[in-house]
């Protein structure tokens, strides 16, 4: 069984980047496990399915802006929920579901499960390396919401 | 009254909205576009090293990162005063050429062509990737991921690392080439150029021997008579990597050539009270409004941009479809070169002229003796307090300013990117195409509305870096407005 955890986001647009950074502490805590790889990805579509392609698992990890929840709301979601989060769309080729779907047409082998953990942000206008206040409190949880996943944590 | 919103539209970068106002009568009276300002990227860069910009500024979108390191590096070169050697401006342009491959197969296969060969009142939801793989087989789909694959491993391999290259030095790249890898380089490049006429083909097929197609295409509305902006080489054929920035009229007459170190005397910036997009326009023309003509500075620079203001292509099988796409576009010679096309869907078609063009000198490069050279640095001199670089990004003319102190360290930073040369125009084609297709409040059946898409779309307008914004996040929103500016309808999709 091989496992890939995403980390999606832009690393200098202040809350954007959470994904990135949790997927940087996964890595340190996973320190080399087997059978698990961990990666950062800058967009969604089909940039996204390539780079998923090959695995069994994918675990993406991304920020979310709906606004129906506070800064800092770790949500469990799935491809499903991408027509209302909106979140992992690359509008210059189409949205995971649709590139996901074009996978499988092609024949590609994609990961039988895809998880998104999806956190929700305040502040993605801005130009910043620092997460805000109760984003990067929620870097913790998120970090073992995804090692918990990864059975590296006891649930 | 009544208002209408599209929401979002689907596969553009970042976050818009376009608000099309409508008078007592039901007829548009005004369109604008409008896209959220990301702020502080200046202020994100003030302070820190200049060397480290083309690994800042390519992460500011993750859809052409190596359009920025590209023209980043380039601007270093002048800051540092260190001209690379020509082996290294060669490994450069052969990266970009790769990216250029993806970038453009990408955006007819995703984004543009599904209007064409889906159809342009086809419900949303099929008009994508998927809906154009189903149509047109499962066979072009494969090739369509194998051409992104094999060009992404050669960014990866040229560039030391895949989408955000690292390898871009002042003065140089850091990165050979060896033989082995080059005769892998090679034989990518050649099959990109069969996948470029390939492709070609399927345009010619689904377009133009289609009437239909062919006189949408061609219609008046969508044509604008504006100044074309692009770079050429020396013999005034395009280049995407290097060149002087080429200003040509509507008529075709070249207004002027410069040197991209000098866009600051002829590109101004216009200031509009409703939104704070700045709109550059040329100022040896000025500013006279959102308008067509040679009295209007209003510029485009895309890919029907790059051919229009170009003599010819570089490379010869491009240059035979460069000479058809005129021809059949009713354009003739005049003193030595064509007369611009002003059919901005043709831009679809001038993308895959450019992707043969690529493809071609992607193979040219790669069987360059020189290419596999260690030699690929100058070493960088006293910093000579300002940078600019410029390179074409597939979405038009990308300028990058830096001014550094004599450590080097940033104190001023100026972009121009693709997208930001084309808000007037592209508010123009908005307008113009939601004028003719919304008569007496009569609007929003869905085809309707992707036809105004469809103005725009066809810019391909990354809004994520005209803005300095992230990754696809945020939907683009139209509003329909009845004359009291109340909206009057809102239609969803997404």
């Amino acid at each position: 069984m091989r496992t890939i955890v995403v980390g999606l986001g832009n690393p200098i647009l202040s809350d954007d980047s959470v994904g990135i950074k949790v997927a940087g502490l996964v890595k340190q805590r996973l320190a080399g496990s087997v059978g698990v790889d961990v990666i950062e990805a800058y967009a969604g579509g089909l940039r996204l399915m390539e780079a998923i392609a090959g695995y069994d698992r994918a675990i993406i990890v991304d920020a979310v802006k709906t606004g129906d929840h506070a800064p800092g709301t770790i949500r469990k979601l799935s491809p499903d929920s991408l027509s209302r989060t909106r979140n992992t769309l690359c509008t210059h080729d189409g949205d995971l579901p649709t590139a996901l779907a074009l996978g499988r047409d092609l024949g590609l082998k994609l990961p039988d499960s895809v998880e998104i953990i999806g956190i929700e942000v305040d502040e993605v206008e801005q130009f910043s390396e620092e997460l805000t206040g109760e984003v990067a409190a929620a870097l913790p949880a998120a970090v073992d919401e995804v090692l918990r996943r990864c059975g590296m944590i006891k649930p | 009254m009544s208002r209408i919103t599209i929401d979002p539209i689907t596969r553009l970068e970042g976050h818009g909205k376009i608000d099309i106002f409508l008078n007592e009568e039901g007829d548009v009276a005004n369109a604008y576009f409008q896209v959220p300002e990301l702020r502080g990227f200046e202020q994100f860069c003030v302070g820190r090293l200049a060397e480290d910009m083309p690994v800042i500024t390519n992460r500011i979108c993750g859809v052409c990162p190596e359009a920025h390191h590209m023209a980043a590096s380039k601007a270093l070169d002048a800051l540092f005063n260190a001209d690379p050697p020509l082996a290294a401006k060669k490994v450069r342009e052969l990266m970009y050429m790769a990216f250029f491959v993806t970038d453009h197969t990408t955006h007819f296969y995703a984004l543009g062509g599904p209007d064409f060969i889906i159809g342009p009142d086809a419900p949303p939801a099929e008009r994508n990737i998927l809906g154009v793989i189903r149509k047109v087989g499962l066979d072009i789909g494969r090739q369509v991921i194998d051409c992104r694959s094999r060009n992404h491993h050669v960014i990866k391999t040229v560039g030391g690392r895949s989408i955000h290259p690292v390898a871009g030095l002042p003065g140089g790249w850091s990165r050979p080439i060896t033989v082995a890898e080059r005769d892998e380089i090679v034989g990518v490049a050649k099959q990109n150029i069969d996948f470029a006429l390939f492709t070609l083909k399927i345009f010619d097929d689904i377009v133009l021997k289609n009437p239909t197609y062919l006189d949408m295409v061609t219609s008046d509305t969508y044509s604008h008579q504006t100044y074309y902006m692009g770079l050429v080489d020396g013999q005034n054929r395009t280049n995407f990597y290097d060149g002087q920035v080429r200003v040509v009229g509507p008529d075709g007459t070249e207004l002027v050539k410069y040197h991209p170190r000098d866009y600051a005397s002829h590109i101004a910036e216009r200031v509009e009270p409703w939104t704070y997009l700045k709109y550059p326009y040329l100022k040896a023309v000025g500013w006279k409004g959102f308008v067509d003509g040679a009295d209007s500075g209003v510029y485009a620079a895309s890919p029907l941009s790059r051919l229009n203001v170009a003599d010819n292509m570089a490379t010869p099988l491009a240059q035979e479809q460069f000479e058809r796409f005129y021809e059949t576009l009713g354009s003739s010679r005049i003193n030595g070169r064509y007369q611009p096309v002003h059919f901005r869907l043709a831009t679809h078609w001038a993308r895959l002229v450019e992707l043969l063009y690529a493809a071609e000198r992607m193979l040219e490069l790669a069987e360059d003796p020189e290419i596999t050279s260690p030699d690929l640095r100058t070493k960088p001199g006293a910093v000579t307090g300002v940078g600019i670089g410029c390179v074409e990004a597939p979405r038009g003319t990308l300028t990058h300013h830096y001014e550094a102190d004599e450590r080097g360290v940033l104190t001023r930073v100026n972009m121009i990117v693709g997208t930001t040369n084309n808000y007037a125009p592209m508010t123009m084609s908005i307008k113009k195409a939601a004028e003719q297709i919304i008569t007496k409040g009569k609007v929003v059946e869905e085809g309707m509305l992707n036809r105004i898409e469809m103005a725009f779309r066809l810019y391909d307008p990354c809004l994520s870096c005209a803005t300095h914004a992230a990754v696809g996040k945020m939907p683009l929103r139209v509003n329909i407005r009845d004359c009291s500016g109340e909206i009057i309808r809102t239609v969803s999709r997404g």
